[in-house]
């Protein structure tokens, strides 16, 4: 029998890899090359053109020379996109004033955006890229702590580089060159649980998804309960998967306790807190979860949650106020709510300024030690100054109450409560 | 008291939304073999169609009635241009629904501007059973399941038009020389499984919430209950879902829940195993 590979076959198949090869190179040369388009130009949300906030600029004129590079790094697509939007947002925002004020060390700063796409393992890659191609001089970013854990070595600890973390979360974060600008369990707890048990009741249920933000917030809330004299009554969590908790619902119901400690999140928080209304709970809500954005998630079911942020919009805070108003004015759709970090991001740009001026550098060691003692004035809400020694941030903390329209009534200003991690 | 007339209603309410939406899953598996990964995102267009009612006309009761001609005629276009072509493949026809989800999936999310929203019933409130109280719009779901359910019986197995679809579908070559459209008869087929799940997804939705992952999670248990069931039944899935509602109603009551979800899930591995055909399964299909 004759070899039926014949010329035509062999041309054939020359032909299809010599495609496949093209194809797979100039994907690889195009994810190599573009990324600089992913600058702040990019879809941030709606502006209404001029993004720099009339100045009261105080540090002289218009920053010159080469740019400083800031990475931001968010989830833009994936299920936390929302948020992440939000965060792009008061990046450039913030960007764009420090830049109207005069720069860093009087050079302009410059975002170098990428999308971490909900996806931890695509966060470490451009993280990477962040690191080792754009050479930023800092990294900020990471919405849910299981971002912060993929990338932070990637930024700090092999890439020398520093990394902000600006959200609030279940604490134990004390890496090296790695910053904590959110709140930190304690201060959110220490002055919210004695509120609780001198305003809302003695007896609590404490109701949690299953991952270690609220199984260490509610384990901490139980220390908190139960050294100021009162009774934990039930402690349930649920799998972040799950599609009914029914049988949660029906034991906060059945345990009749006077206060439920939530840290149910999205998207069953939802279905969860209108059921617990609905099946004729009496005591009060509260969680650290809970501001302004609650009444769109859950309407009537919100109206007398029990909330404690660094910030709510009530609060008597002018720097507060001003920056707020700027914000929503240049990017209506995003959001300035204490859930959404977007406090956090705004003074981790600051507090890093400060430490960037202080060192007179921007060489990282000198940067992050004199981060660990960086302030900023004007912080919505009160100074902020991180701890020495503990690469966290003091905060002013405040108790609030959420009302009909959604606002959050200022019910106790705690003062500035100080971290207690990594001490 | 109160605790166990809580446990058995949401039990019974969980069961019959588990119903409700492995029967557009089932209708399509066990007559078409083909295993519809777009399923939950048919289910999220129904849910689609209560939220912009809600939006639009003040009440999602608009949204619920035209949704299964909505997501129906859906599901026909999809077939037609695309599932058709697949046939006799099923990993093509796999890969394709999966992609059909993921688009329809993400257009969802990107046009949304918060991570959830909530749906308002069109019949809201609750009623009274001893001391305890039990949503109203639960109990609704229940009744429309069971009147579903007796409607897509009847449909089926008592009518001129099921007597073809399961002449089509038993026996595709002789159904043609008989003179019935085969064509029509799959295109058909899914677009009244496509109607099911959206009509599952818009009677649910003001039970649950609004999110574009809606369809994925049920996505997992509607498949697992569906195979525990048995395919080429008309009851097979719907006692599999029974069962899996049954279990995750009543279990987390003494058991963690994730500890529930594994036992549910071991258990549907080992009966598959014992029973690969399904409990319920006609011999042989």
């Amino acid at each position: 029998m004759s070899n039926d590979f014949t010329r035509r076959e062999a041309l054939k198949k020359l032909a299809m890899t010599t495609g496949v090869i093209g194809l797979g190179l100039s994907g690889v040369l195009a994810a190599c090359g573009d990324d600089e388009e992913t600058t702040s130009d990019t879809a941030a949300p709606s502006t209404d053109g001029a993004s720099a906030p009339a100045t009261d600029a105080s540090t002289g004129g218009a920053p010159s020379g080469d740019p400083i590079k800031v990475g931001v790094l968010t989830d833009i697509t994936g299920p936390f996109s929302v948020v992440g939007l939000s965060n792009q947002a008061i990046a450039q925002f913030t960007i764009d004033k420090i830049n109207a004020e005069g720069g860093v060390l009087g050079r302009p700063l410059e975002m170098v955006l990428v999308d971490s796409a909900t996806d931890p393992a695509i966060g470490a890659q451009v993280a990477r890229k962040l690191v080792e191609q754009d050479k930023v001089a800092m990294v900020i970013g990471g919405i849910a702590s299981n971002m912060r854990e993929a990338i932070k070595s990637v930024i700090a600890t092999r890439g020398n580089t520093m990394y902000i973390w600006p959200a609030s979360y279940e604490g134990n974060e004390c890496t090296e060159l790695v910053f904590n600008t959110g709140q930190a369990p304690n201060q959110q707890l220490d002055p919210f649980i004695p509120y609780l048990l001198e305003n809302a009741g003695k007896t609590f249920f404490l109701a949690g998804a299953d991952y270690i933000y609220p199984r260490n917030i509610l384990g901490k809330v139980r220390e908190l309960v139960e050294a100021g004299g009162g009774t934990v009554v039930g402690e349930e969590y649920y799998p972040l998967d799950a599609t009914d908790i029914s049988a949660l619902q029906n034991k906060v119901l059945s345990s009749e306790a006077e206060v439920l400690f939530s840290v149910v999140v999205l998207p069953l928080s939802i279905p969860f807190h209108k059921a617990i209304i609905d099946g004729g709970f009496t005591g009060k809500i509260a969680g650290t979860l809970f501001d302004e954005t609650s009444q769109i998630l859950f309407a009537d079911a919100a109206t007398g949650m029990l909330a404690s942020q660094d910030y709510f919009f009530s609060v008597d805070s002018p720097a507060g106020t001003e920056v707020r108003e700027a914000f929503a004015a240049a990017y209506p759709d995003a959001s300035f709510s204490s859930t959404f970090n977007t406090p956090a991001w705004y003074r981790s740009f600051y507090l890093w300024k400060n430490a960037v001026e202080t060192a007179g550098s921007l060489d990282t060691d000198a940067v992050a030690a004199a981060m660990d003692t960086a302030v900023f004035e004007g912080n919505p809400g009160g100074p902020a100054a991180m701890k020495a020694g503990t690469k966290h941030c003091s905060l002013p903390i405040f108790i609030g109450e959420v009302q009909a329209d959604g606002s959050v009534k200022e019910l106790l200003s705690a003062g500035t409560i100080d971290p207690t991690e990594c001490g | 008291m109160d605790t166990a007339i809580r446990a058995v209603f949401d039990t019974l309410s969980l069961t019959s939304i588990l119903v409700l939406l492995v029967l557009g899953m089932a209708v399509i598996v066990s007559m078409m073999r083909v295993f519809n990964l777009c399923h939950g995102e048919l289910v999220l267009l129904g849910a689609a169609c209560s939220l912009l009612s809600e939006r639009w006309f003040g009440s999602a009761l608009v949204g619920m009635l035209l949704a299964p001609f909505v997501v129906g005629l859906i599901g026909f276009a999809l077939e037609r241009s695309i599932i058709s072509r697949f046939t006799g493949r099923p990993a093509g026809a796999l890969l394709a629904t999966f992609a059909i989800g993921l688009i329809i999936r993400e257009i969802t999310r990107a046009r949304m501007t918060v991570q959830a929203l909530p749906v308002t019933p069109p019949i809201d409130g609750t009623f009274a059973v001893g001391g305890a109280l039990l949503s109203t719009w639960r109990l609704v779901l229940i009744v429309a399941v069971l009147v579903i359910l007796f409607g897509c019986w009847l449909l089926v197995s008592r009518t001129d038009i099921g007597l073809r679809v399961r002449a089509t579908l038993d026996n595709p070559g002789l159904a043609e020389a008989a003179g019935i459209p085969t064509r029509l008869v799959f295109s058909g087929t899914y677009a009244f499984g496509a109607a099911l799940a959206g009509l599952a997804g818009a009677l649910i939705v003001p039970v649950q919430t609004f999110y574009p992952d809606l369809g994925v999670q049920y996505l997992v248990r509607s498949f697992i209950a569906v195979m525990l069931g048995g395919l080429g039944t008309f009851l097979g899935p719907i006692f599999g879902a029974g069962t899996i509602g049954v279990a995750s109603g009543l279990l987390p009551l003494w058991i963690d829940g994730y500890i529930t979800d594994v036992i549910i899930i071991v258990a549907a591995i080992v009966v598959m195993r014992v029973r690969p055909a399904g409990l319920f399964s006609r011999g042989g299909s």
